[in-house]
């Protein structure tokens, strides 16, 4: 548990110092909300726009955490050899790893938790009408999207090489899911494409949650399948 | 007291066999020099004997356990410094030595360690921004933080000026007198000579020689172990 502790708490000051993780992680979100509030209309069906824009920015925000930044961080430790190094500890692999999945976690439960201070303070967020399903959306949403961060990870051998794949799954992500765009104003073919992506389930059920819809256990069903594929793929797969 | 026992050990590669039965037996208490030219095996051996790879063929025992199945457990005991390992560029010293300390059942006071290796003043100073001479200080404090019975120490001063070799010379020197075991894989032969107890020489995966530095020397009918590697090994002077 000690051990759990420091490296969890190390790992996230080390995320944090690193100019570009907490930028995008942190700031540009909620530069993003700021934005898209100065033309907030109510959206088609007559949501404030800001109940639907915190939501969808902070699976912004759990993807950029778990499908960019974690991958980057375990590839470029094992292209630096600072995975070979912990090897030679007695520190357990699950230990490790746990810290590492917390600690990005950690950078989007703020990244989430400052969109909502912002949308409270300054546009009249309105408070979640089902809090436990928001939480557990928003749980499974970074579970399978981090899973897939993981095998990314685990299977490419550079940190720059990690980035540009993650990067290149989360930007196409983001736009079609839902997590940038409202579902309601896009058109029905980028929806259904969008919903192919697996950011779409997290959007859905995390904005389900607030709105107090109830969420298809099927959008849950999936994150966790998502989760608990990707992730015993990446557990078996990983290299040092 | 025997610490390390290798016996046959044999490891290949892909493309090539890096040990070729390499035995050595390790006492308690002594500075045990694994010598040789790059690409000698002597990495492979190290990796071996902490449990980092996994044996073809041999027998090893480090503390009486197998490095392999006891892994976790010999590790408890042991200290390794790797080769170009590495830690984040961003970690402060002070983070760092915590950190591993946070690893072992029984560490050492990691702020003792820190002064008495001459961290204290840069206590705050990230990794990346920190000398060669520096790193290396700092990578034997993460050895010694698990306060180890025996110390395993790849290629120490490679990279390092005249002066900053020096120092760590005296480091290890320190070390031993704790009472610590060291295992130090050098390529230098002055390093050795200067430094080790006994040293086994190996060449192409093999142990070409085994004795103390001076007896080396006799060996070889050489004034210098460097001369007497060459001799030993039948390797021509570039």
């Amino acid at each position: 548990m000690r051990g759990l502790r420091q490296v969890t708490a190390v790992e996230l000051k080390l995320i944090m110092r690193d100019p570009m993780s907490a930028f995008f992680a942190l700031a540009f979100p909620a530069l993003m909300l700021a934005v898209k509030m100065r033309s907030g209309r109510p959206l088609p069906g007559g949501l404030p726009a800001i109940d639907a824009t915190v939501p969808m920015l902070s699976v912004f925000v759990i993807g950029l955490a778990g499908l960019v930044v974690l991958p980057a961080t375990l590839a470029q430790y094992r292209e630096r050899r600072v995975l070979k190094r912990l090897r030679a500890t007695p520190a357990s692999s699950t230990m490790l790893f746990g810290s590492q999945w917390i600690a990005h976690m950690l950078l989007a439960v703020l990244g989430t938790a400052l969109l909502i201070v912002i949308g409270l303070a300054f546009f009249g967020l309105a408070a979640p009408a089902n809090p436990g399903g928001v939480v557990l959306a928003w749980v499974l949403g970074a579970l399978s999207l981090s899973s897939i961060g993981l095998l990314l990870g685990a299977l490419v051998p550079s940190g720059r090489g990690a980035t540009v794949i993650g990067l290149s799954l989360f930007f196409p992500m983001v736009f079609l899911s839902g997590a940038m765009i409202p579902r309601e104003t896009m058109s029905g073919s980028m929806r259904a494409i969008g919903d192919l992506t697996p950011m779409a389930p997290a959007v859905q059920a995390i904005r389900d949650g607030w709105a107090g819809d109830a969420t298809s256990p099927l959008t849950l069903g999936v994150m966790v399948a998502i989760s608990v594929i990707a992730g015993g793929v990446a557990v078996k797969a990983f290299r040092w | 007291m025997t610490v390390i026992e290798i016996d046959g050990l044999r490891k290949s590669y892909k493309t090539h066999e890096a040990v070729r039965g390499v035995s050595l037996k390790v006492e308690k208490g002594e500075i045990f020099g694994i010598a040789g030219p790059n690409g000698a095996g002597k990495t492979t051996v190290v990796e071996c004997a902490t449990g980092l790879r996994r044996p073809d063929g041999g027998t090893l025992r480090v503390l009486g356990l197998d490095p392999r199945s006891d892994r976790r457990a010999l590790l408890q005991r042991v200290g390794v410094q790797l080769q170009e390992a590495a830690l984040p560029d961003a970690i402060k010293v002070e983070e760092a030595l915590r950190m591993y300390a946070s690893f072992y059942d029984k560490p050492a006071d990691w702020r003792e360690l820190m002064d008495e290796w001459g961290l204290a003043d840069r206590r705050r100073a990230g990794f990346a921004s920190l000398s060669g001479g520096w790193k290396q200080r700092l990578f034997i404090a993460l050895a010694l933080v698990g306060d180890p019975e025996v110390v395993f120490l790849d290629e120490l001063t490679t990279g390092l000026d005249p002066s900053a070799r020096r120092t760590t010379w005296g480091l290890i020197r320190a070390m031993r007198e704790r009472g610590v075991t060291v295992v130090l894989v050098t390529h230098f032969m002055d390093e050795a000579e200067a430094l080790c107890d006994r040293i086994a020489i190996i060449d192409e995966g093999r142990v070409a020689a085994e004795g103390t530095p001076s007896r080396l020397i006799i060996e070889g009918r050489s004034d210098s172990l460097e001369n007497a590697y060459f001799a030993l090994t039948g390797k021509e002077m570039a």
